[in-house]
């Protein structure tokens, strides 16, 4: 009983106030049941936002290094030289690609000349191997039998070479001759072959004779293409003085950071400065600037003139054409050369690198390279453009597909129409990844590979297409994985649409199609549209079937090719991680980059969940 | 004189004799009204007794309701039987124009509202469009409000001028009929005020069938007043002779609000 302020009452009888006042509740600490039970909900509904905020902050603590880490390792590619290597390396990179197209000219000239010879000479070899396929069970007891130890007796390999004979017979027998030999080299081919045994090491005669054909037939080849073999062979050759001394000087500069890496991994580098004298270090580099700059010159020289040595015609029309793109190329290239050669002077090993310098590199680097002898690149270019291009065709396939879907379940479908497909188009959702990722491998890629060699289908771009795992190959899977999603939310924003619209448009005199894409459809717009972009975050968040089927190229996508450009490979933001943090060593910069690309992933997947969120408050507003 | 000898005009919409079912329950039985051309005509009754449902039958939109039909007797517009093999839907809703409960603007402009009816009758031209947009506003008494920014959205004008809106709708397609279902329950007295008055002025050029819960409503703006009790009709007269000297004895009890 607490002491009474008032002075009226008696002690015997509390005050009105104090009965009020007083609160009748047990507590514990302070904490009274109500209470308890309050902060018990509380802290449930909180739990999934402590956990989000762990993992970003987990997320950051991972890849924030990456940045001091990272620029600790373009200084050290500067310090050592290495990046004074590449400045001639990387334009020279370029003269592999003008080798590779003078050696497709080349063959396609030579083939006018040596194809007949040739096919010859492999149908017939394609015959006996046919033979030999066909006979392979009865060759097979027969070389046992011959390589026992105790050697098999004798009757019983004449019986193994008899019933080898017939078979190889019969199989002979239903050979048919390839029309490109003539009727008596197809007369000695089966005679030969049909005496094919395992022990003859020699093939027939006849093959014999047309492969020594062939070779007269090339060697000819070569000498009426005369003037375009000893230009590419020229052309090749260019550059093979200033490779001795790149390389000489690359090795340097690989030892040297090898010093560093040794320094460091050995633990003593720890928060102090480089003990390495990269200024003597570096000498022997900058001291033969001279000399680099004098063959990169003889190489710019030699490669014109072996251009210019090369035949205006090649052996057909495609070849000319190739040649011709390949001497557009040229001049570009050699002022490339000589404008590195002009750089080599004013490169210093003691830039610094800014932070800035860093970002740009991670965020607008254009390769991606890891695990290198040389030296790692962080560029996040090639991962986003190949994510980005993937997520967006898959949202353009799905969006007809679950809008309309969605639309005709909602609008036209009958009770047990909806009950059947509403179940199975969820059902996708159940479908695992991995799985769809075996089809994709197993069966999409081949069928779009044989639609794309259809002959009349050719106008479509980037058709035929090589790669069966392709950018196009996971868009039709991820389109599948993003439908239910997209169907869903589709159908509900059509459910939202009031009642009363549909009966205002009805009693209008609308018929039912009317009414559903001239209000229902446009009611239900800003739904739809967060219906893609919530499909568009399935789809750029999916690892496992661009892991399994995008074909994994790391190299930005050539968009020369117009709308072909889906038909090539790619890597993505989430397959790489998938790919490659599990074989990285804990607290390299590797590891800590791809840190950097979860982060990344994690704020475009934030950005395009809040986007639709936003669409959908405007929605709700506007039916209010 | 032949002008006093000539017959009564036809009444627009006559219901004969019809039962109306939703799957097995009976909602309406037996109802007979003929209601005449350019006069207002007022269905009341407690909440449930089928007066909804009537108003309804008249433009066939219980039709989507699953298992909802009229079992018997037939109800005819302007001489026409609505169910009909040969009747068109979209000509019946052409004919008969609708305002519910609920304003229920589209999340269109204004002047994509009350042009609505018209486009989904395959008009095309411009200039039939802003005429009929026009001519509807005007007769719900928008015009003047609204002429300057027909190119809104139409959820941003208040609850009673969208109301209006949604009469300037029913009736752009100029309709013969129009059915208003409580049209008034949801406003504020002004703009239910503002809606009476537009109905007076209305009914020069349609004939309007309005359902109300709302007695005085009834009396301040009808002609003719039909009392429902439980889907049967109970009395059909003027509103005058209805509210001051109501034959049956039900009707009574309904007025003076003193419903057992």
């Amino acid at each position: 009983m607490p002491a009474d302020l008032n002075n009226d009452s008696t002690p015997s009888r509390p005050t009105l106030g104090s009965l009020l006042l007083k609160s009748q509740r047990r507590t514990f600490l302070g904490v009274d049941k109500q209470k308890a039970i309050r902060f018990f909900f509380a802290s449930n509904s909180s739990a999934a936002v402590i956990v989000l905020v762990l993992i970003m902050l987990f997320l950051l603590r991972e890849g924030v290094d990456f940045l001091p880490t990272y620029r600790h390792e373009l200084e050290t590619y500067q310090h050592a030289g290495l990046e004074f290597c590449d400045l001639v390396e990387q334009p020279l990179a370029e003269h592999q690609q003008l080798c590779s197209k003078l050696r497709r000219v080349l063959s396609a000239s030579l083939n006018t000349i040596t194809y007949q010879a040739r096919s010859r000479r492999d149908a017939a070899y394609q015959q006996m191997r046919d033979v030999e396929e066909e006979t392979r069970l009865q060759r097979a007891v027969l070389t046992n039998a011959l390589a026992e130890v105790p050697p098999a007796a004798l009757e019983k390999l004449a019986q193994l070479r008899q019933e080898l004979l017939t078979a190889t017979q019969l199989a002979v027998s239903r050979l048919a001759v390839p029309p490109s030999l003539t009727p008596s080299e197809g007369w000695q081919l089966k005679r030969d072959l049909a005496l094919l045994s395992p022990e003859s090491a020699e093939p027939p005669l006849v093959l014999e004779l047309l492969s020594a054909a062939y070779i007269r037939v090339d060697t000819e080849a070569h000498a009426s293409f005369k003037p375009l073999v000893e230009a590419v062979e020229a052309f090749e050759a260019a550059p093979d003085e200033l490779h001795t001394l790149l390389n000489t000087l690359k090795k340097h500069a690989r030892e040297t950071k090898a010093l560093v890496t040794d320094f460091h991994s050995s633990g003593k580098g720890h928060g102090r400065k480089d003990p390495i004298d990269f200024a003597s270090r570096i000498t022997p580099l900058t001291s033969r600037i001279p000399e680099l700059s004098g063959r990169i010159e003889a190489y710019a020289q030699r490669a014109q003139t072996a251009a210019a040595s090369l035949p205006p015609q090649a052996g057909t029309p495609q070849a000319t054409k190739m040649l011709s793109e390949m001497r557009a190329m040229l001049p570009g290239h050699l002022t490339e050369m000589r404008a590195a050669a002009g750089k080599l002077p004013q490169w210093s090993y003691e830039k610094r690198v800014s932070y800035f310098k860093v970002v740009l590199a991670f965020f607008f680097g254009d390769a991606w390279i890891t695990n290198s002898s040389w030296q790692d690149f962080f560029g996040f270019i090639p991962l986003l453009v190949g994510s980005v291009l993937i997520a967006v065709l898959a949202v353009l396939i799905a969006t007809p597909l679950s809008i309309i879907a969605a639309i005709y379940t909602n609008q036209f479908a009958s009770v047990r129409e909806q009950d059947f497909i509403k179940p199975v188009i969820e059902f996708i959702q159940a479908i695992p990844s991995v799985v769809l990722g075996f089809i994709g491998i197993s069966v999409l890629g081949d069928v779009i590979k044989d639609v794309s060699h259809v002959s009349w289908l050719q106008w479509l771009p980037g058709f035929p297409i090589q790669e069966r795992l392709n950018m196009f190959n996971a868009a039709c899977l991820l389109a599948l994985m993003a439908v239910p999603t997209m169907f869903s939310l589709a159908e509900d924003a059509l459910n939202n649409v009031p009642r009363a619209y549909i009966d205002a448009s009805d009693a209008l005199g609308a018929t039912k199609l009317q009414t559903v894409f001239r209000v229902i459809v446009p009611s239900a717009r800003s739904g739809i549209s967060a219906a893609v972009l919530l499909g568009l975050g399935r789809v750029i968040g999916e690892t496992m079937v661009v892991l399994l089927v995008a074909g994994n190229r790391i190299a930005i996508p050539d968009f020369r090719s117009g709308l072909g450009v889906v038909f090539q490979p790619a890597h993505t933001l989430t397959g790489i991680i998938a790919q490659e943090l599990g074989e990285v060593s804990r607290g390299s910069a590797h590891w800590q980059a791809l840190f950097m690309v979860g982060i990344v992933l994690f704020v475009i997947s934030l950005l395009v969940n809040w986007c639709a969120r936003a669409f959908v408050r405007r929605f709700e507003l506007s039916k209010s | 004189m032949p002008a006093l000898q000539s017959p009564p005009p036809p009444p627009v919409v006559q219901v004969r004799e019809m039962d109306f079912c939703y799957g097995s329950s009976i909602a309406l039985e037996g109802i007979n009204l003929a209601v005449e051309r350019y006069r207002i005509t007022a269905l009341i009754g407690a909440s449930g007794c089928g007066k909804s449902t009537l108003l309804r039958c008249i433009n066939r939109m219980n039709d989507r309701v699953p298992g909802a039909r009229v079992t018997k007797g037939e109800i005819l517009v302007k001489g026409k039987n609505i169910h009909d093999d040969d009747v068109d839907l979209t000509q019946l809703r052409k004919q008969v124009g609708m305002v519910f409960q609920k304003s229920s603007p589209f999340p269109k402009t204004i002047y994509e509202n009350v042009a609505y009816g018209q486009r989904t009758h395959g008009v095309k031209s411009k200039d039939i469009l802003d005429d009929a947009v026009e001519r509807a506003l005007r007769h719900a008494a928008l015009w003047e409000e609204l002429k300057d920014r027909l190119d809104q959205n139409a959820l941003g004008l208040s609850g009673g001028q969208q109301q209006r809106l949604c009469i300037a709708r029913a009736i752009a397609t100029r309709p013969d009929v129009l059915l208003m279902d409580e049209p008034c329950s949801a406003l504020d007295p002004i703009a239910t005020l503002k809606i009476e008055e537009l109905m007076h002025q209305l009914a020069r050029e349609f004939t309007v069938i309005i359902v109300t819960h709302n007695m005085q409503q009834a009396v301040r703006v009808s002609d003719y007043t039909a009392f429902l009790h439980l889907g049967k009709l109970v009395e059909f007269a003027e509103t005058d002779a209805l509210f001051s000297n109501p034959r049956q004895k039900l009707t009574e009890s309904y007025l003076r609000g003193t419903f057992s």
